[in-house]
């Protein structure tokens, strides 16, 4: 009995690091700062007073709905899910030291570089780290949405009826893996070449034990973009930064909305790939998937069903590519 | 003191109480019972290791001596000489760390290094010499040099005399002979005194030979690492944890730390490895299972126990080698990174390239020892020689290639940086073939730490 009371030791744990580290988005921290910021913008905004701004904030209806309510299981029942899946993953280490030995084994290191200062490399290091990281989500992101095969996962992530911050929680675990994929082929490869051309000299600028950008823009309210509060940032910050308004945008019914803004900090990527949505202070948006049920929030259609849509999927397809306008919003199985 | 009286009042009872300790496990490496069958003697404990003491305090006095430029005569009188009379260069007493004994002669006499030199082809050096003509050939280029050091073909004769010294005599002695051919069941036997009179048995004497050779103090299971680290370093904060006995002295035969102990030491204070006490536990181990036989040959069982203990102790060793031909492959490679910056910006490289000489001369010399195991490294042992090559990469890209009449000869070699990239290449080599944990001066520490940095990959977060 006793790898299951550690089982459930680490479970806890686990659970208590999402909010107590500020390399998680729900650090208490982040969700302390966007409550302020909220607050502060329902009161000049919507010219609530205080009480009202946070009565407003937290209404019962949003907070504890059967899709909230998901929301929380979601939370629960990942953890030791991710726990027990994190080990298939292919190792950070292993794969920057593998980078790096065959990168030694091809080019040979240029040593001009030498030159640049402890500090700025550590920048210039920090700033490719979050760059690299967000264009990639930004791609897998998209990927997600417009291969049905993947979409089948992701739109667990969608079926959320009402935002709150434990939303961005809402992924199936396969997503999960896919985004640790991701992450390791990017940090790998950024840690192997920045080792190989800076030696010793790499740090990561870090804030709160989370790369700096992305503290600092958490800080700014990055959990507001799955709230009830449609902050935007105006056209020209809109073009480069995801505000929360544009996010929301995202998670909307309507159709002219679907596949738009899948950035995550850089709104840059969406312009280029001409997917970019400004927000406004003022919309009013239904989100979930067209005409979706009841059962959406149930635990099987959550954890299981994306497993036999997907699969079914992928034999109708032959894992072709299918673009976004072939694709229904719900799918067949879900109606 | 009360320690003392102790030990004095069991060693007493043992003794006089005859057979009745023989199955009595003993954690320091002392006390031993003498189990010899009619023994008349005065002596009242059985081991005796006293002759590879005497051989440590000659290897640490050589490198001392070529350290200080000092004559051909001067070190060879330690190294090859056996004469009576010689003065222990080092270790000797300083302030706060005493040291009892200051003659070689008080230790054992009549020692010297080149008799046990491995007679075994090194190949990692040109020539075609064995490990005891090699050792004999630097040093008398050591001697040609001024301190040790040869500027022209970047040989820092000190690190390699010492370090091969280590490789080709104690840890070949141990390992190619004690812990290996004379562990046969028909060679010194059990069963009888090691020589007629001595109060050993053959058995027993070659288990403490070995254990001699590693250079561990008795009392090593009641040090930390770190502890017997600063007793080879003679620190006077280790001394009271050196002087076991407390008499106010350490003795260089039971309480002081010698070289690969001293290694070892050095890598597990670091907290990933335990060389030392691993290895120095088999050799309890074995010695308190020779002991149980009490005087009669070992039966089968024994001795395939004793070859399991051996076994460990060999496999250690040898990765606790490899442990420091890691650590100086980094250290090389982190010189040359160092005269790369320093050539770019025109800056003075001379006492760069003083470094990078000295830690090559420890690379190469722990890189030789390995080949001096007895065990045919194979592949390995080719790649760690064309790896390492016969002397460090010159600045101006040339390295020895031969010995052509006694003199090393150099050609033209891969350059200063594809030589950096052969050091990565050879600390993976550690890695891959020999296990190494410790892994000090990892050239690729900054991966780990970084990846460290960025956290855990898995993440359920979705924007
Ligand atoms: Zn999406």
């Amino acid at each position: 009995m006793d790898w299951l009371f550690e089982f459930i030791q680490s479970w806890f744990s686990e659970l208590m690091g999402l909010v107590s580290q500020g390399s998680k988005r729900i650090f208490f921290g982040y969700m302390l700062s966007a409550t302020l910021i909220a607050v502060v913008w329902l009161m000049w905004q919507r010219q609530l007073n205080c009480l009202a701004a946070f009565r407003w904030l937290f209404q019962g209806k949003i907070w504890w709905s059967s899709s909230s309510q998901s929301d929380y299981t979601i939370m629960l029942l990942n953890q030791p899910i991710m726990l027990l899946l994190s080990p298939i993953l292919l190792s950070k280490l292993a794969l920057a030291t593998t980078l790096f030995y065959a990168l030694n084994d091809w080019v040979s290191r240029p040593l001009w570089f030498s030159d640049i200062p402890v500090f700025w490399v550590s920048v210039i290091f920090t700033s490719c780290l979050f760059v690299v990281d967000d264009a990639s989500r930004y791609y897998l992101h998209r990927l997600m949405h417009r291969w049905p095969v993947l979409w089948a996962f992701h739109r667990v992530h969608h079926t959320a009826e009402s935002l709150t911050p434990f939303t961005v929680l809402r992924t199936h675990p396969m997503e999960g893996l896919l985004f640790g994929l991701r992450s390791v082929l990017v940090q790998g490869f950024l840690i192997s070449v920045f080792v190989f051309v800076f030696a010793d000299r790499v740090t990561l600028l870090s804030l709160l034990g989370a790369n700096v950008f992305n503290a600092v823009l958490n800080l700014l309210g990055s959990n507001l973009r799955h709230s009830p509060v449609p902050i935007s940032y105006g056209k020209v910050i809109e073009g480069w930064l995801i505000s929360p308004a544009q996010h929301q945008i995202h998670h909307s019914q309507a159709r002219q909305h679907w596949d738009k803004n899948f950035g995550a900090f850089i709104a840059l990527w969406d312009r280029l790939g001409n997917t970019l949505e400004y927000g406004s202070n003022s919309q009013e948006l239904t989100y979930g998937l067209l005409g979706q049920k009841p059962k959406e929030h149930q635990l099987v259609t959550l954890y299981w069903q994306p497993f036999t849509s997907s699969w079914r999927y992928f034999w109708r397809s032959k894992g072709k590519l299918i673009s976004t306008n072939n694709k229904t919003h719900v799918t067949s199985e879900s109606q | 003191m009360n320690k003392t009286l102790l030990s004095i009042v069991v060693a007493t009872s043992l003794t006089l109480t005859g057979q009745a300790h023989a199955g009595a496990h003993v954690e320091v490496y002392a006390d031993f019972p003498i189990t010899v069958k009619n023994y008349t003697g005065s002596k009242t404990h059985s081991e005796a290791y006293t002759g590879q003491i005497a051989r440590h305090t000659l290897h640490n006095s050589v490198k001392k001596l070529v350290s200080k430029g000092a004559s051909l005569e001067q070190t060879k009188a330690y190294f090859n000489g056996k004469e009576t009379g010689r003065v222990i260069v080092d270790p000797v007493s300083k302030d706060e760390f005493a040291v009892l004994q200051t003659h070689v002669d008080k230790i054992s006499t009549g020692k010297n290094l080149s008799g046990k030199a491995y007679k075994g082809l090194i190949s990692g050096m040109p020539g075609g010499l064995t490990g005891a003509e090699l050792l004999d050939l630097m040093l008398e280029k050591a001697a040609a040099t001024e301190k040790g050091f040869d500027p022209l073909t970047g040989y820092d004769y000190t690190q390699l005399i010492s370090k091969f010294t280590m490789g080709a005599v104690f840890y070949n002695q141990a390992v190619d002979n004690y812990l290996d051919e004379k562990l046969a069941a028909d060679v010194n036997p059990n069963s009888k005194a090691y020589k007629e009179g001595k109060a050993y048995t053959g058995k027993e004497h070659i288990w403490d030979e070995a254990f001699g050779y590693f250079g561990a103090p008795a009392h090593t299971m009641k040090l930390t690492a770190a502890q017997v680290y600063g007793i080879a370093k003679q620190k006077a904060d280790s001394f009271a944890k050196a002087d076991y006995n407390n008499d106010g002295k350490v003795s260089l035969v039971t309480e002081m730390a010698f070289a690969h102990a001293y290694y070892a030491a050095s890598f597990d204070k670091g907290g990933k490895t335990n060389y030392l006490h691993t290895i120095v536990q088999a050799f309890l181990d074995g010695r308190n299972l020779i002991s149980s036989a009490n005087g009669e040959a070992l039966t089968d069982a024994q001795r395939s126990k004793l070859m399991s203990y051996a076994q460990v102790i060999k496999t250690q060793w040898q990765r606790l080698i490899a442990e420091a031909v890691f650590k100086y492959a980094g250290s090389v490679y982190g010189d040359i990174e160092k005269l790369e910056a320093a050539i770019e910006a025109n800056g003075n490289a001379v006492k760069l390239y003083r470094n990078y000489a000295k830690h090559w001369g420890e690379l190469k010399g722990f890189a030789l020892a390995l080949e001096s195991g007895g065990v045919n490294l194979g592949e390995t042992g080719v790649k760690l020689n064309r790896l390492i090559g016969y002397s460090p990469v010159l600045l101006g890209n040339t390295q020895v290639a031969a010995l052509v009449d006694g003199e090393f000869v150099q050609s033209s070699s891969v350059s200063l940086s594809e030589y950096r990239v052969q050091m990565i290449k050879l600390q993976k080599l550690m890695i891959d073939d020999f296990e190494v944990e410790a892994r000090n001066k990892n050239v690729t520490a900054n991966l780990a730490q970084l990846v460290d940095s960025l956290g855990e990959a898995m993440a359920a977060e979705n924007d």
